[in-house]
């Protein structure tokens, strides 16, 4: 399974084209992305690839190569987006992912349509309003700034660009267009759907809440007030690590995610006949 | 030419070591630095120059909105320009403007602007702006949202005033089972409007459109210029030519008996404006959604550089700011009215930075009586078979 390569590919849906990269084989994993990281096939996705899953990681509306969706405005709308990409793909009752910002959209779909949802993983999962526990700023926080809140071990700062470089305005007006989308969907409540804590206990799936005990970005006392609310669920934290997660950590994240995906496979639950790709 | 006296009612008194420790003079400028009893004086104050600026024979005194800032201390202009109605007898009292953008209520914007107007005997003139961006910070509002909000508000405000029965208004953003203004306006249709444009195609033709004035924000004339002849070209696109007054130039202006005296006296109060005032992170500038991807290429395009980046020198020669004696001023606004190929009201704004009263009430006089009589002529709509199209 080493020779794993994402094809890439586009979902229509009646509000527009959503892009997805798809890599592996087994059962479904459905992957929503945070704030950061659209269209990117990560070392954290090859490796659940092969560890015998089909991943299945779709850019949000306005991030990548997705297109805008101008009436998903909100937390709600995402969440009936993603049942529309569900049917699209015949994924009745797939595993699902989610980090940071696509945390919190799994954590709302599995609300919204428990048996939709084969098992959930969130991952310093957003959404919760914690008030005495606020998630930092990250719309007034400096780039650099950013980056460095971002990892328990910052990468070095890239070198300056040299004297008299153009910036790459492309590259600008693409992370503002995603910063747009986010702020869409966020802006206020900050991150965060009120109402969704006391909704959590309607979850069915086998859940797994996993925080990085380093997260400067959502303090983990949110990953831990998920797995305190969500019945039954699993928590676990992986030291040394920052809110960048999977992408500073991607081997421990693969081998936790793994091992919950592997332990509550799709084909030993009871409603096998709606799981899996029907494609 | 038309001239008003804008005041921003800046909060100077910023700590010395500002520079180093803070990246801005809103938003997260903490509020522990502001002290009441000061700030108590400065309104008196502030309020003495605008009255007196009417009593000099500007045609107009304006105030504007800001919040979470020392760069303006006018989290409701119309409360200002209540007082303003009570102290002054002539001049026009412009609101420049409502923050409609970030009002939750546009409804009552409507309400208190027709209020002014009736105070003021029909002195009103009412300026609309989207509040700028750390400003959707401070309000809680959503960026992505302040182009629709912003129109939407208008377009309610102006049926508010205007329309002859009660109506309903379900928009995007608002809804109203029962919009029946009291008290309405007393000018008709309504006050005249002024937006303030950065750019904006989409602003230029919405003011083009309705025929309201359409004012510049601090930037080099080159700039300025491709703004006003915006306005120009959507305008003749609608087939007419625009009344030069419906073009109003702003600018912060300093007067003093000689160029030494007032070169002297304004530096620091300029710096402090564009290096302390205006200072403001990226972030801040443009939250995201606060502009259209388009327009924010526009922008890094054009080779636009924060504000604080230019010398004293520079904003000099860009026209970013107009300084020295009666003579030498009139002789510069009359390069610029050239430059920016004319317009028909000045918008001055004469209380800048750390300037003292002192300093503030000797340059409006000297500008009302030395500079204004040279540059009155300019700017106005000259007969011309177009000109009645």
């Amino acid at each position: 399974m080493a020779d794993v390569v994402p094809a890439e590919e586009f979902v229509e849906l009646a509000g527009g084209r959503v892009h997805l990269l798809r890599g592996g084989a087994g059962e479904p994993v459905l992957f929503l992305h945070a704030a950061g990281g659209a269209g990117v096939w990560h070392p954290f996705h090859q490796l659940l690839a092969e560890a015998g899953f089909t991943v299945l990681a779709p850019d949000h509306p306005g991030f990548g190569k997705s297109d805008d969706f101008p009436a998903v405005e909100g937390i709600d709308d995402l969440v009936y987006h993603y049942l529309d990409v569900l049917d699209a793909l015949g994924l009745g009752r797939p595993h699902v992912v989610g980090g940071s910002f696509g945390g919190w959209i799994a954590a709302e779909l599995a609300v919204h349509s428990p048996h939709r949802v084969g098992s959930l993983t969130l991952l310093s999962a957003a959404g919760l309003r914690i008030p005495e526990h606020p998630v930092t700023d990250l719309f007034l926080l400096p780039q650099d700034k950013l980056v460095v809140m971002l990892f328990h071990d910052p990468p070095p700062a890239p070198p300056p660009p040299p004297p008299g470089a153009k910036p790459d305005l492309d590259a600008i007006i693409a992370a503002y267009r995603e910063a747009t989308s986010l702020a869409r969907f966020c802006w206020v409540p900050f991150l965060s759907d009120p109402k969704l804590e006391r909704r959590l206990g309607r979850i069915a799936a086998p859940t797994l809440v996993v925080a990085p005990a380093d997260d400067r970005l959502i303090p983990v006392e949110h990953a831990r007030r998920y797995a305190a609310r969500i019945p039954g669920a699993d928590y676990a934290e992986v030291p040394d690590c920052g809110h960048a997660m999977y992408v500073e950590r991607p081997a421990e994240f693969a081998s936790i995610v793994v091992r919950h995906l592997s332990e509550h496979s799709l084909s030993a639950h009871p409603r096998t006949a709606e799981s899996g790709a029907s494609r | 030419m038309k001239f008003s006296f804008f005041h921003l009612m800046p909060y100077p008194y910023l700590p010395d070591d500002f520079d180093e420790r803070y990246a801005s003079s809103a938003l997260t400028y903490p509020n522990a630095n502001f002290s009441p009893e000061l700030g108590s004086a400065l309104y008196a104050r502030y309020l003495d120059e605008l009255e007196y600026a009417d009593k000099l024979g500007f045609d107009g005194v304006a105030v504007n909105e800001h919040h979470q800032s020392a760069y303006g201390l006018m989290p409701s202009p119309n409360l200002m320009a209540a007082a303003l109605t009570r102290r002054t007898s002539r001049a026009r009292i412009m609101v420049l403007g409502n923050a409609i953008g970030i009002r939750g209520n546009p409804l009552r914007v409507a309400e208190e602007v027709a209020m002014l107007d009736l105070m003021s005997g029909g002195r009103v003139d009412s300026g609309f702006v989207r509040g700028i961006g750390w400003e959707y910070f401070a309000h809680s509002v959503n960026p992505v949202k302040s182009r629709s909000r912003f129109n939407e508000a208008h377009d309610l405000i102006i049926k508010a005033w205007t329309s002859p029965e009660m109506f309903s208004w379900y928009g995007e953003n608002y809804e109203y089972r029962y919009v029946n203004l009291w008290p309405r306006p007393v000018q008709r249709p309504h006050p005249p409007i002024y937006i303030p444009g950065a750019g904006s195609t989409e602003t230029m033709r919405f003011c083009a459109e309705r025929k309201y004035t359409y004012m510049s924000v601090y930037a080099p004339t080159r700039i300025v210029r491709r703004w006003f002849d915006g306005y120009r070209d959507a305008a003749a696109e609608l087939g007419y030519q625009p009344d030069p007054e419906r073009i109003a130039f702003s600018v912060p202006i300093y007067v003093a008996d000689t160029d030494e005296k007032a070169h002297a006296e304004a530096r620091p109060a300029i710096e402090w404006l564009y290096r302390k005032g205006l200072k403001q992170t990226p972030e801040m500038v443009t939250p995201p959604g606060y502009m259209s991807p388009g327009s924010l290429r526009g922008v890094l395009a054009s080779g636009m550089r924060p504000l604080g980046g230019f010398s004293y020198d520079d904003l000099l020669a860009q026209g970013q700011a107009v300084v020295g004696s009666p003579a030498s001023v009139a002789e510069r606004l009359g390069t610029l009215y050239a430059e920016l190929g004319g317009f028909g009201q000045l918008i001055g704004l004469f209380a800048i930075g750390t300037s003292t009263h002192e300093q503030v009430m000797r340059s409006a006089e000297l500008f009302a009586t030395e500079v204004m009589p040279v540059l009155r002529p300019l700017g106005v709509m000259t007969a011309s078979p177009q000109a009645t199209a």
